[in-house]
């Protein structure tokens, strides 16, 4: 018994010391390059920001330079993917949440409809640089434009001030389908 | 406890139906309110400690502020209505922050490379220096020139990024401080530092967070609502929240402000929410 712990602890030993120049010689080619902090800042502000904003990227900002509004609003119509099934209405409960979510931490950094919108009569503390959404459910509106509208806001109007929610992953199909819900649903705050 | 509560709903409602135009001033709290009618700013603690660094703070070779600008700043005079300005010593368009740092490396013996000092300094030393210094051209009328070829090409940056949309809330400065200026998010109304010179109250006191501000400070905090992002946006490891201290496009945006603010009267500090 213990010549066979003997033997093993030597051959532990050995392998170690075996594997030691591996494991350096692997480290030196791998080398860590960590980029600065300003490396990192002009990737996410030159190199990330996609050709759709660099046309919107102009002093009048609402309106795309160096490209049709029609070809933009076509392109950006192919990007709307919907949830499976088709279904563009989900759980209005969820989107009430997601809605209203101003959080910046962990994965809820989305949302925050109210930001810009007003929209369950209640909540007064909104904004007013969308239109206000109260009563939404009973305009007639398709919901599947809805959903459209919220997952690309540029397919309808380019370089809107609308972020493109769903384009971005901000947002995923299923949960912009929660929030069609709330703006949809007749019992939803929204439409009371 | 329900009084309270009825205040609070109280200014919450005023809030939503003024809105827009809410002076600053009309929302100040209680203490701050009184505190003013005193004659007390919360922002002139940092102007007396920044005095106190300037004429105490030795650096490793002995000099202090007061060694080269004089006693209580007289050679700083209308200094900070120039900036930010190109300096030949340093080669480099600079505002307020990035000039005191560099005097402090270059002319009063702290080492640049000395990371414990420079991590003081941003803590520490700036807010401080930079109000006192600020407040010394108070009543001055904001004067930047865009004359050095330097200048004019940080200018043209700082236009560059004022228009640039990017990030996963296709932000731009000019989005919210240009086009939607005027209008509210929630219910924080969004000012035009462009077209209303009002550059003249920075650096300022902010009484929501209860801190000092330089510009620099307000300029890269803007960027965290871009939601800029290296690789996958929803990837925390991989968000970019701020742009480091002192880059040109940071600098450049606030040359680009500050230029539109010429004719303004400083007023430093100031009380902003």
């Amino acid at each position: 018994m213990k010549k066979i712990a003997l033997v093993g602890a030597i051959a532990g030993i050995g392998l170690i010391v075996a594997c030691q120049p591996a494991a350096q010689k692997a480290e030196a080619q791998k080398p860590k390059k960590e980029l600065s902090k300003y490396e990192k800042f002009k990737i996410a502000f030159y190199q990330n920001q996609d050709k759709w904003q660099k046309y919107c990227s102009n002093e009048a900002q609402l309106v795309p330079q160096g490209i049709s509004v029609e070809e933009f609003k076509k392109a950006m119509l192919a990007t709307i993917k919907f949830p499976p099934g088709g279904k563009v209405m989900g759980d209005w409960k969820k989107g009430e949440k997601l809605f209203g979510d101003p959080k910046k931490g962990g994965k809820s950094r989305r949302g925050n409809c109210y930001a810009c919108h007003c929209g369950d009569p209640q909540i007064i503390a909104c904004g007013n640089i969308g239109p206000s959404l109260r009563g939404y459910g009973k305009k007639g509106v398709d919901p599947k434009q809805t959903y459209m509208r919220i997952y690309n806001s540029w397919a309808f109007v380019p370089c809107s001030a609308m972020p493109r929610l769903g384009y971005w992953g901000v947002l995923k199909p299923e949960e912009i389908a929660d929030i069609v819900a709330f703006l949809h649903s007749p019992e939803s705050p929204i439409n009371k | 406890m329900k009084k309270r509560t009825f205040l609070a709903l109280g200014v919450f409602a005023g809030g939503a139906v003024l809105g827009t135009l809410a002076v600053a001033k009309e929302q100040l709290p209680e203490h701050l309110r009184e505190l003013l009618e005193l004659g007390m700013h919360p922002g002139h603690v940092f102007v007396d400690e920044g005095r106190d660094y300037y004429h105490n703070l030795k650096g490793p070779n002995g000099k202090t502020c007061a060694t080269c600008h004089g006693q209580d700043g007289s050679k700083l005079v209308g200094a900070y209505a120039k900036m930010p300005r190109y300096y030949k010593d340093i080669d480099k368009v600079a505002d307020i922050d990035l000039r005191i740092l560099s005097c402090m490396t270059k002319y009063i013996g702290f080492d640049p490379k000395d990371k414990k000092f420079k991590k003081k300094y941003l803590k520490t030393y700036r807010i401080p220096l930079s109000t006192y210094v600020a407040s010394l051209s108070n009543g001055m009328k904001i004067n930047v020139k865009i004359e050095h070829p330097k200048e004019k090409e940080m200018y043209e940056l700082g236009k560059k990024v004022w228009f640039t949309r990017a990030g996963a809330r296709e932000f731009s400065c000019a989005m919210c401080h240009t086009v939607l200026a005027g209008k509210r998010i929630r219910l924080q109304g969004l000012p035009n530092p462009v077209r209303d010179k009002s550059y003249n109250h920075w650096p300022a006191y902010r009484f929501g967070s209860d801190r000092m501000w330089t510009m620099e400070d307000r300029v890269r905090s803007c960027f965290k609502a871009y939601f800029l992002f290296t690789k996958r946006w929803d990837e925390k490891k991989d968000w970019v929240k701020k742009p480091p201290p002192f880059v040109k496009e940071v600098i450049a945006v606030e040359l680009y402000m500050k230029h539109a603010s010429n004719g303004g009267v400083i007023e430093v500090p100031g009380l902003l929410r």
